[in-house]
Order: structure tokens, then sequence, then C-alpha cells
């Protein structure tokens, strides 16, 4: 069902139910959101995203990305309670996550160069000072891959992610994924000649795959099989274990033989 | 545990991923502890990520990852607490009950169990008893308003015993 909601004054149309960040973001209004991606259910775990209800079954202030529109919803992103939070969530993340240049460049734009708060700092965390416990990377590893190969470690201010026993975890498919969605780029891997090394997650271990044709290491092992499986059989036995580069030149090859046999005929 | 008591605790629950708290409860109870394998097997067993009960293991206090002795003295080192001297608490039992830290966690908490396994001193924060601070806690006794002197006493009621040759 088509309906209406109004956003800063300017009204806009919707599904019924959408999340009211995804609507702002399509309406191209910004509003600042670390916890939030549209393949994964809303979260609401970071607070970056609130925004005040003006109009609405519940007004005052609340997160964007689980308020679901409806009918006459009347929002505003930018009051001014809305940028006193802003401010103080902003220096509550530069004390979680002293070196994470996207927070710090998102404080500066709101004017926070210091904070009040303790700043956490030890040298040897895995996720190098940058992370903001923001869940991306465990519900992106659980939901979509199913893998769950990491998780939250403790709780409070020394809550941690990282895998079980801060061991090196066999459930981990080597995808990236979780480096992929991190809103801080705090997720370290490294492909070391035929071995993908997940340095943020306890130094996990992954066997890479190398191109058939070419000998290339092109993807993790554990992550191709996950792919294959989903794939459709009669294109999976078409890229076979090429990696892409040589699949295009195989569908190349493929093409121009086709070509070349009509032409004879 | 035997993973035949685990298969039976799993098996109780006639929806056991929808209780994995209360299986972990009953396995805590049981071994004093939650043991490595057994959350390895309940992961398999329960088609969970082991990163998920890891997670539940290390988020309420009421797990240990570590073997606990038969006696847990719990120090208080909530904020009224710490304030009125939960520190030299800390510092006495571990003295008494000659237990060393090898190494302080960063969150400065700390478990350690006796060699003969009677006890094990841990911290905890606020019990919520503050009015009586600062408190210590052995097994489910609360002792208020504690003092270094008053420990020696406290633990003799749970079976320790003094060491003669070192007052000699
Ligand atoms: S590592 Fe990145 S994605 Fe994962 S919780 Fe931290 S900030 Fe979020
Ligand atoms: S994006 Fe809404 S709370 Fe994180
Ligand atoms: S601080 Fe110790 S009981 Fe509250």
């Amino acid at each position: 069902m088509t309906i209406q909601i109004t956003i800063n004054g300017n009204p806009c149309s919707s599904e019924a139910g959408e999340s009211v960040l995804t609507i702002a973001r399509r309406e191209g209004v910004e509003i600042p959101a670390f916890c939030h991606d549209e393949t994964l259910a809303p979260y609401g775990a970071c607070r970056m995203c609130l925004v005040d209800v003006v109009s609405g079954p519940k007004k005052g202030v609340t997160t964007a990305c689980t308020l679901q529109a409806m009918d006459g919803l009347e929002i505003i992103t930018d009051t001014p309670e809305i940028l006193r939070l802003r401010k103080v969530l902003l220096e509550l993340y530069l004390a979680q996550a002293p070196k994470s240049k996207t927070i710090k460049a998102l404080a500066a734009q709101h004017g926070i160069k210091k904070t009040r708060f303790a700043k956490k700092v030890h040298p040897e965390d895995p996720l190098q000072g940058q992370c903001i416990l923001c869940g991306l990377c465990v519900r992106v590893c659980r939901d979509i891959m199913g893998a769950g190969a990491i998780s939250y470690i403790g709780r409070g201010q020394f809550t941690e992610i990282n895998t079980p026993f801060y061991e090196e975890n066999d459930a981990c498919l080597g995808c990236g994924a979780c480096a992929q969605v991190c809103p801080t780029q705090a997720i370290a891997f490294e492909d070391i000649t035929g071995t993908r090394v997940m340095k943020s997650w306890s130094e996990t271990k992954v066997p890479l795959k190398q191109c058939a044709a070419c000998g290339n290491y092109f993807a993790p092992v554990p992550f191709t099989a996950y792919a294959y499986e989903k794939l459709d059989p009669a294109i999976r036995d078409e890229i076979r274990d090429l990696c892409p580069d040589c699949r295009r030149k195989e569908m190349t090859r493929k093409a121009i033989l086709l070509r070349a046999e009509g032409v004879g005929r | 545990m035997e993973t035949a008591r685990l298969n039976e605790i799993v098996e109780s629950y006639p929806t056991p991923t929808g209780k994995i708290l209360g299986i972990l409860e009953q396995v805590q109870r049981e071994d004093g502890y939650l043991q490595k394998d057994v959350l390895k097997t309940l992961a398999e067993k329960l088609e969970v990520p082991l990163s998920e009960l890891y997670s539940i293991a290390t988020f309420y206090s009421f797990f240990t990852l570590e073997k606990l002795g038969r006696h847990v003295v719990t120090v208080c080192m909530g904020t009224a607490c710490h304030v009125r001297g939960a520190p030299a608490l800390a510092d006495t039992l571990k003295a008494l009950l000659k237990v060393e830290e090898d190494e302080t966690t960063q969150d400065g908490k700390f478990q350690l169990t006796t060699a003969d396994n009677d006890f094990t001193v841990t911290s905890a924060r606020c019990f919520g008893a503050c009015s009586m601070a600062p408190v210590l806690r052995v097994d489910n006794k609360i002792f208020g308003y504690m003092t270094p002197e008053r420990i020696p006493a406290v633990l003799k009621q749970f079976g320790w015993e003094e060491d003669t040759h070192q007052n000699a």
C-alpha cells in the first residue's frame, strides 16, 4: 500500500511499513546511521539515526531505522534536541573507537574534537581501536552467510567482537562480508599465498582456491563451496573452478566458437 | 560432563533451541563451569553457532568458563564497596588463601582457585547491599561491614584452616 509521510516538511510517498531511514536515504535526506544495512533486519543499536516524530502515534525522539512508515507520519531529522543527542553519541563513540577515522570525521562535522569520556586504548586490540560495536559483522556473518563465526563477548563497556574462546574458528568462510559491512573499516584480513588470514578474528586461516586454468588464488575454499551450492547446476558446471578472469575468457572463447560454427554452417 | 548426561539435559526440553539458557544453567550447576568441549558438543547438537554460546557464557556473570572451587568467595567491587575498602579485602583473601594473580583481565575482574580446589576468590559488581559495604559473599551467604581482620573467622566457617607454620 502506498502511503504519505513527511520528512522535514517535505511529503514523500512510500510503502507502509518501510523503514523511515530507508525512505529518507531514498529521498536524499541525510541521517547518520551505523548499524543499518538494507539486507538485514533493523536493529536499532547505534542510536545515530535518531529523528523526532512530530506527528504520529508515538511522538518524540526515536530511531529512524526501526521506525515503520505509516500514513500521515511526520518527522524532523535535525531539531536542536536531535543535534545535541548526536553530539553526545559522537563523544561516546570517540571514547569507544578512538582510532576510527569515520567517527572522527563525523564528530568533526558536528564540531566535536574531544571527548569527555575515558578513551578505550589497548594496543593489541584486533579491531584496532575502531570497533563501535554496531553488530553488523556479527549479523551479516550469522544471518546472511549462515556461518556465525563471530559474536559479542562479555558485556557493558568491556564488550568485544571476536571468535569464541579467541581461537581460530573453522565456522569462518573467509568471505570477508564482515569487513565489507563494517562502518569503520575495523576488520582486517590478508591473503598470504594460498591462505586468507582473518587478522581481526583470532588469526583464523582459510585456504584459498586456485583457478583451474591460470592457477591464481581467487576465493576462499569454504566460500566457493557455499556459493556453488546456491548456484543453478548448469551455471555451476559452466563456471567450474575458474577465477573470474578465466571465466570471462572461457565465455568469450565459447561465444566465438559458437559464432564460427554458425558461419561455417 | 558425560555426553549421555548432556543429552539427557537437552532432551528434557521439548524445544531445546529456545532453552539455551536453561541448559547452560543446568550444566553450570552440575559441572561448576562451562567446559569448552561441552559448549562445542552443545553447539552441534542444538545447531547454534559456538560463537553464540560463548557470547551467552561471557555475558551472564552466573556462568564461568573455568572450574570453581567448592566454596566461592565473591568480593563486591561495586562503587560503594570499593570506596569502603573492598580492594584490601581482596588482597587479604588472596594472601590467606595463597592464590596469586597471574594476570588481571582488562576489566579488572579476577577468578582464582586454591590448589586444593576448596576456594575460589572472585569479584563482582554491586550486590545491591551497599548499605552494608564493604560486602563479601561466600556461596549464598552475605557478610556485611567486612574488615580484613574478620576474614579468617568467616573463612573458618567454610572449613578453612589457618596455616600455623607461617605464623610461627
Ligand atoms: S567490527 Fe565493525 S561491523 Fe563489527 S561491530 Fe565493530 S564496527 Fe560494527
Ligand atoms: S542505524 Fe538506526 S540505530 Fe543504528
Ligand atoms: S557496591 Fe557492593 S553491594 Fe553495592
